[in-house]
């Protein structure tokens, strides 16, 4: 990349920060909502954990992965929003008619949605920390937790971006979120997938990326450093982020491609 | 700096629908030159300005601005042209100058040349008092003219104004307007103006090119358009219900040196001695018993112009 690719996606980047910590009701929510995920789901289902299955896991270390990744996707669906929004009140248009990096104009919301879920993700474990939240790697596993939660909402923010970009309209973009729901809940999310009961669940769950994201970091939440089990989340991100930031670009190419 | 707009059988069909939205347009703007583009909606303006300010690629033909092919070196061209399109492009959460400030940043300025940048021309559009202020707080017409500030922020060689005024009050207007002549006689710039309002492009242009369904029907200096079309103007309603292909037919063979064309509700009488031939008007519908609701005698404006040279059955000016 030219220094000109560099300093344009400094500035697109740090003016989508701006403008997003200019707007608090557009990550406190998701915040909250990821908070309330931790507090209710440790309140009312831990005692589940004393199942043989759980082997006297910890339900907080084992929950804690719903709600980071709740933080994670719903922070990276902020640079879908913030696209949407620039298309829609001209902004994108009069970015285009300066000599700024076509890249840098797309990369700028993403890596802005990135620092969000970034910082949003640290909340969420500082909460699970303050509730007694025991790590079985230490820090390193804090560390391995976050990376993998910035992996994913990279993929999710590939997908954002590219719905924005490809449809420039703030109803369909906020429609393409729905996909938030089947990914969190069609899963591993409150049991082990030996306790699921529903045939149809289990299946979901084997075909939801999410299920590999959550069991990666439970492995190193709970049971240590068993490389095979994190690996499977690494794969899990390598795989959807090659295809939605694939579906990004195409969809930018198209967004900025003088018709 | 080359101001030079050179445009050469330009067409552009939109893959979708296969809508021609311009055809095979020619016309050249010198350096310095205030040139307007008057037209329609739809009549293809829009599609123009994308095209020569590279946000759209042409489907055949060339077009170099300010020195620049628009299709081979779009980033040369962006370098040195400055656009504001129908809808402003500003971000709502930035202030005034946070949106100046960026907008020289991305052209190259260094931090400090940056903020000085904004200062000046917070001061030039005179919103120097809202400039702390988020953008999503001003008016239609202070938003107007931050967009025109933003696109002078690298003293382009080339602007282009699509439409620049429409949705703005009278004084608002002439405060856009004052801008312009300004720019275009101090600083030299080159300025491609589009708009419906015959009376923005009279006031402004040195030169106006009157396009009709994607094609130039008519160019020239307001002064000589309104020389090709004679002195006087006389309208004149019919009643309703009555029989307007006879009167169009009766005044068309009883008028001499006389263009009479119908416009919606109205029949269009252009001649040279207005006052002559309104009495000689008034003569044949009351030799043939026709009422008509209202007639009126006037000095040519460019909306006249328009209305002829457009025409019957071509799009009309008011649609």
């Amino acid at each position: 990349m030219s220094s000109n690719v560099w300093r344009d996606t400094w500035l697109m980047t740090r003016r989508n920060v701006k403008t997003t910590l200019r707007n608090p009701f557009s990550f406190i929510p998701n915040l909250m909502i990821s908070a309330f995920f931790l507090l209710v789901y440790e309140g009312g289902l831990s005692g589940i954990s004393q199942l043989p299955t759980f082997e006297g896991a910890n339900y907080l270390a084992f929950i804690l992965p719903v709600s980071i990744v709740s933080a994670a996707i719903g922070g990276a669906g902020g640079a879908g929003q913030s696209i949407v929004k620039d298309i829609e009140n001209g902004f994108f248009s009069r970015l285009l008619l300066t000599p700024a990096s076509r890249l840098s104009i797309v990369l700028g919301p993403i890596i802005a949605g990135m620092l969000q879920l970034f910082v949003q993700t640290l909340l969420i474990i500082g909460i699970a920390f303050l509730l007694g939240l025991e790590v079985q790697t230490g820090m390193g596993g804090v560390l391995f937790v976050l990376l993998i939660a910035i992996g994913w909402g990279l993929a999710f923010a590939g997908y954002s971006a590219g719905v924005a970009l490809r449809t420039g309209n703030a109803q369909a973009a906020q429609a393409g979120t729905f996909i938030f729901f089947p990914l969190i809940f069609l899963s591993t999310t409150f049991v082990p997938y030996e306790l699921i009961d529903a045939q149809w669940l289990k299946i979901a769950a084997v075909i939801n990326p999410t299920t590999y994201i959550f069991e990666s970091m439970r492995t190193v939440l709970i049971d240590g450093w068993v490389f095979w089990d994190m690996m499977q989340g690494v794969i899990a991100i390598t795989i959807v982020s090659t295809l939605t930031i694939t579906f990004a670009a195409v969809s930018a190419k198209r967004a900025v491609s003088r018709g | 700096m080359n101001g030079k707009i050179v445009v050469d059988h330009l067409s552009k069909t939109f893959k979708k629908g296969g809508v021609q939205a311009v055809k095979d347009v020619s016309f050249k703007v010198e350096e310095g030159e205030f040139f307007a583009f008057l037209g329609p909606n739809g009549a293809g303006k829009s599609t123009i300005v994308q095209i020569l300010t590279t946000l759209m690629n042409a489907t055949s033909g060339t077009a170099f601005v300010a020195g620049f092919d628009v299709i081979k070196e779009p980033e040369k061209v962006r370098r040195h042209i400055g656009a504001a399109l129908q809808e402003t492009g500003v971000d709502p959460d930035l202030t005034g100058r946070e949106m100046l400030e960026l907008q020289a940043w991305i052209f190259g300025f260094g931090k400090r040349e940056g903020r000085l940048r904004a200062e000046e021309l917070l001061d030039i559009v005179q919103l120097t008092e809202a400039a702390e202020r988020r953008i999503g707080r001003y008016s239609g017409g202070m938003r107007r003219r931050l967009d025109l500030a933003l696109t002078l922020v690298h003293e382009p060689a080339v602007l282009f104004l699509d439409e620049p005024t429409t949705g703005l009050d009278p004084s608002n207007r002439m405060a856009v307007w004052e801008e312009l002549r300004r720019l275009n006689k101090d600083k030299g710039t080159t300025i491609f103006l589009t708009t419906q309002y015959l009376e923005e492009a009279d006031n402004l242009a040195d030169r106006i090119s009157i396009i009709n369904d994607g094609e130039i029907v008519a160019s020239g200096t307001p002064k000589e358009l309104k020389a090709r079309i004679g002195s006087d103007l006389i309208a004149l309603t019919p009643v309703d219900g009555g029989d307007e292909d006879r009167t169009l037919h009766l005044l068309k063979s009883g008028l001499m040196d006389a263009d009479v064309i119908r416009k919606q509700e109205k029949i269009l009488i252009y001649v040279e001695e207005g006052t002559r031939q309104l009495l000689e008007v008034a003569r044949i519908l009351d030799r043939e018993n026709i009422e008509v609701e209202d007639i009126q005698l006037s000095s040519p404006t460019l909306d006249d112009i328009f209305l002829k040279i457009t025409g019957e059955g071509k799009r009309s000016y008011e649609q």
